[in-house]
Order: structure tokens, then sequence, then C-alpha cells
């Protein structure tokens, strides 16, 4: 583990409590962020308005056609605002930068790379590879869980091993901003809880802010510090709910009163809907 | 779960080895017996002599264009050449056109009623025209093997290039990947089993177009030598002629198909094993340095 904390400690010291803490100046500000499609015909995201502290782990939930996946595209410098201010680290964003990164539904492996291969990319498209970046790669793999398979190439891999490798390519990228929409929505649900224990795990290990996309109310909160609720037509952030369980969180978490109580919580902001 | 799946894998391989030792032997003895009753039913008089010449005619005739005689070389040659440097040249100018309009979505929705159009013309009718133009020598025919093997690798990658998913390129522009980049790590490999396909099916073709423009005027080719000896009812020689050009077509097609392994291993499950292992080979120092 030590060898790993070293080949990723290029992204940010290591996990810091204390950078959670409301004092600290904001990676991400929103202000009044809309966007439409269609000539205005579409609203798909309406005055949202919000601030991101540097290590936040922030849950999007909301049903389909809320404009998560908007906003989100939005942060990574992807579609342009239709009005609206977005910072990222105090800048205006206009096209994607280097210190945020993606990860979609699909794992997007180039399926003629070996797993390690797919991880290098992020390099090769900054510049020269070095071999400080291939074993950067290799440490990566290893934090995902894919120690053994740096060489097998993603057909020969399940696709919960995919986005794994999907989530180390994410890592190498080096970005301190990571957005995920929907990573595990496609797996099965026994690996998705287990590959959700392991995100946690990974992303506070490297101690990046993280925006995680998702359908699933109990997913979105046993995942996050804060809890964004988006509802739909038009495309809103109806309300921030306030995560306060303690870290490291056991899948047990979900079956206490306190969380289910969080659940329902959520669950009457997007009943009106 | 990794040493199961190269057991079965292994013992895949020797299954097929297995039974491609003896799919060998039936088809040797099919052959054989179909000779010999070919070779019976001519000598009883069954087939007429005149379009079906003895197999073992067939046989000296061989020896004779190959060997004694060896007049089959130089026009087998001019007919290789005739491919090679048509399919090539056509395949090529098909594919580098289809990724300059596939990068452009603009020219490629200018030029697409003209592709149809041209997609509905059989290459060969313009084979006379293209001689007209050429004269009756070896380059008019490789413009007509050029002409043949254009199309299906320009209208593959064009649509190799088309298909590539959505969130693949969204995922390289969030890495700040340039256009060039996109298009060589992402957009071309995507679209290169789609090409291959193109090119088997151009090199499918290649064969026939260089045989039908030799038979539509020519001098030198096999094609020429072929409706020779027919024209002259020198049977067991025009059989030579249609066995030796069965050979080159396997040939073709096997070669393409080695390419095909070669090129899009990853569409094949052992070489993609072979690649993996060749992969690994060349990070070993390293892996060995970060897993120690
Ligand atoms: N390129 C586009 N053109 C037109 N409308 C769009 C476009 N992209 C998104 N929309 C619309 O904007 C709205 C929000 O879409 P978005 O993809 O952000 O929703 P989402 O919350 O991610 O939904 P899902 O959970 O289904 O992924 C939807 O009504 C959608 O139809
Ligand atoms: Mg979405």
């Amino acid at each position: 583990m030590t060898a790993v904390a070293s080949t990723v400690s290029g992204i940010r010291g290591g996990p810091d409590v204390s950078s959670r803490s409301p004092e600290a100046p904001a990676v991400i500000s929103a202000d009044n962020v809309t966007k439409t499609f269609g000539g205005g015909r579409v609203v798909a995201l309406e005055d949202a308005s919000f601030d991101i502290r540097p290590g936040e782990f922030i849950s999007l939930v909301g049903p389909s056609g809320c404009g998560k996946s908007t906003l989100l595209r939005i942060i990574a410098g992807l579609i342009d605002k239709s009005g609206g201010s977005l910072k990222v680290h105090g800048e205006e964003t206009i096209a994607p930068r280097r210190d945020v990164a993606m990860m979609f539904q699909k794992p997007t492996l180039l399926e003629w790379r070996t797993a390690v291969e797919n991880v290098l990319l992020p390099s090769e498209i900054a510049g020269t590879v070095t071999d400080d970046d291939r074993r950067r790669a290799l440490g990566l793999l290893k934090l995902a869980g894919l120690k053994d398979f740096a060489f097998s190439f993603p057909q020969q891999l399940s696709g919960g091993m995919q986005q794994r490798v999907a989530l180390a390519r994410l890592l190498q990228t080096g970005a301190d901003i990571l957005l995920l929409d929907e990573p595990f929505g496609a797996l099965d649900e026994f690996t998705r809880e287990h590959l959700n224990v392991e995100l946690m795990r990974i992303v506070g290990e490297v101690g990046a802010t993280t925006l995680f996309v998702t359908h699933n109310i109990g997913e979105a909160i046993f995942l996050a510090d804060r809890v964004f609720v988006m509802t739909p037509r038009p495309g809103r952030l109806a309300e921030i709910i306030d995560v306060p369980f303690e870290r490291p969180r056991q899948p047990a978490l979900q079956l206490t009163t306190e969380f289910n109580q969080l659940v329902a919580r959520v669950r009457s902001v997007l009943g009106g809907h | 779960m990794a040493d199961q799946a190269t057991t079965n894998a292994d013992q895949l391989a020797k299954d097929d080895r297995k039974t491609g030792i003896g799919v060998v032997a039936t088809h040797t003895a099919i052959f054989l017996a179909l000779m010999g009753l070919w070779e019976l039913a001519a000598r009883g008089g069954l087939l007429d002599p005149l379009f079906f010449p003895l197999p073992s005619d067939i046989v000296v005739s061989f020896y004779r264009l190959y060997i004694t005689q060896a007049n089959i070389w130089w026009h087998l040659g001019m007919t290789m050449t005739e491919v090679a440097v048509g399919f090539v040249a056509g395949s090529a100018l098909g594919i580098g056109l289809a990724l300059i309009v596939g990068m452009f979505d603009r020219v490629r929705r200018y030029l697409k009623p003209y592709i149809v159009i041209l997609e509905a013309t059989p290459r060969i009718a313009i084979g006379p025209i293209v001689i007209a133009a050429f004269g009756f020598g070896w380059t008019s025919k490789t413009v007509i093997v050029m002409l043949v093997c254009f199309f299906a690798p320009f209208v593959n990658t064009l649509n190799g290039m088309a298909s590539v998913d959505d969130e693949e390129l969204a995922m390289m522009r969030s890495m700040r990947a340039s256009r060039w980049q996109t298009f060589t790590k992402l957009m071309l490999p995507d679209a290169l089993p789609e090409i291959m396909a193109g090119l088997r099916l151009a090199m499918a073709s290649a064969l026939g177009g260089a045989l039908v423009a030799e038979f539509i005027s020519a001098n030198e080719g096999i094609g020429v030598l072929l409706a020779q000896y027919t024209g002259t009812l020198n049977m067991a020689s025009a059989f030579v002629c249609v066995f030796t050009l069965t050979g080159l077509g396997y040939l073709i097609f096997r070669s393409m198909e080695a390419l095909d392994r070669y090129i899009v291993f990853w569409t094949d499950r052992d070489r993609t094993e072979v690649m993996g292992r060749v992969r690994a080979a060349k990070w070993k120092g390293l892996v060995k340095e970060a897993y120690a």
C-alpha cells in the first residue's frame, strides 16, 4: 500500500480531513448555472448554485432527465452553459481542464490496448510517456485491485473489471476533481455495491474531490458527504442534504435508522415530482 | 480463473489439430475418388472429352505449361502484377479519401449522393471505356482493378469512422486530446476491423476484375491464355489455367486472413491472448519493480 501511496501522491497530499471544513476555498463554485437546448425549448438545468469544497464527495441523485449529466458535462468543459457562472479553482470553465477528469457509464476502454496501456492513455495525450508514468499506471491498477490483469485486453475482463480499469485511467490523469456519471450503472447489484465501497476507499486515498451521479438514493447517501437532490422539467437542484456519518463506512450502515431517515428525506424531496 | 481459461484454450487448440489432420485425410480421399470417377467417366465415353479432358491429360498439361514450355509464368506474373498494383492503389485511394472525408462532416454530406450513384454502377461496365482510354496494355487492366478495389474500402472506412461511440469521443475530449490524437488513438484503430473487411472484399473481387478486363481485350495475362486455349479447344490446358486461378484465389484469401489476424488481433480470442503475452514481455522490468 505504501508503494501505491507514493505513486499516487502526485495528485494531492493524502486524505486530509480538515480540508473538508467549510472555511476552505471552494474548488467548484456554481452561480445560477443554466443550460437550455433546442433554442431554449428544453431547460436541462435551471439556476443551479452551489459550492464544493476540496476533498468533498458529492452525490447527484434524481430521476432521468433532471440534468445530472448536463451539470457534469458543463463542469468537465464538454458543453457550454447557457447562463450563469461556473468556476473551477476560481476560473470560469470554457473548455476541458487538466485538473478535471470524467468517467462515463460505459467503460470507454480502447479494445486494442491492454489494461495498463489504457490507463496510460491520459499520459500519452498530455505528452511524452516516462517510466514514472508507467510505474504510476501499474500502481493505480493495483490500487483498483487489478494487479494480475495489467496485460489483459478489455474483452478479456468482466464489466466490473473494465470499470476498474476506467477508474485507474481516471486517476492517471492526475486530476483532483473527478466526475463520475453513473459509472457502475450498467453492472449487477453485487458488483456495484462492492465497487462503491472500493471507490470510497480509492478517492479517499488520493484525496480527490468527487461528483458522483446515480439513480439510487441509498447509494447516493452511503457514498457522499453531501447529496444534491435534483428534480426534472425543468432540471433543478432542489435540495442539498448533509450526510453526517463517520468514515470509513461499512455496508451495514445502510441498515441503521439514521440512514433510512435520510433516505426518506431524499424521497420526500423527489416525491413532489 | 486465468488458469482455467488457458487450459480451455489449449484443449480447443488440441481438438482443432486433431480434427485438422482428419479433415485433410478425408478430403484428400474424396478428391482422389472424384478424380478417379471423372477419369473413368471420360474414358468410358460418359463425358464429352472435348469439354471435359481426362484428369491425367490435365496433369500432363500442368507439367507442360509450368515446366517444359513454361509459358504460364509470364502470364501469371502479368495478372498478379495487375492485381497487386491495382489493389494497393485502389484501396489506398479508397481508404485515404474516406479518411479525409470522414474527418470533415460537411464534405461527407456533399459527397454522399455521388457515392451512392457510383456504387450503383457495375464497375466492370466502365471496363471498355477504360480500355479505350488507356490502351490494351497493363495500365488499363490495372486501372480496372483499381476501380474494382476502390469502393469497398472507401465505404467501409467511412462507416467505420462514423460509428465511433459518442462517449468515447467525449472521453478523448475530456482528456484534452487534439484532433490528430483523437484520430490516431481512437477513430482509426476503431475503424480498422471494418477497413480490413473492406480490404478483404476488395481483394476477393480484384482477381475477378483483372480476368474480366483481360477477357475484354488484352494480349497478355492468364485470362488471355485461358481464352486462347478455350478458343483452340485445348481444354486440358484451359483447366490448368482455371486450377491455377483457384490456387491463386485461395492463396490471396488465406494471406488476407492472416493479415487480418495480425492487424485487428483484438477481434480474435486466441490472437488477443498471444498479444497480451507479447505486450507483457515489454513491461517485464517495470512490473517487477512496481509489484515487488
Ligand atoms: N444534446 C441535447 N440536445 C437536446 N436535449 C438534450 C441534450 N442533452 C440533454 N438534453 C435534455 O436535457 C435534459 C437533461 O438531460 P440529462 O442528460 O442531463 O439528464 P440526466 O439527469 O443525466 O438523465 P439520466 O438519468 O437519464 O442520465 C433532458 O430532458 C434531455 O432530454
Ligand atoms: Mg445522464
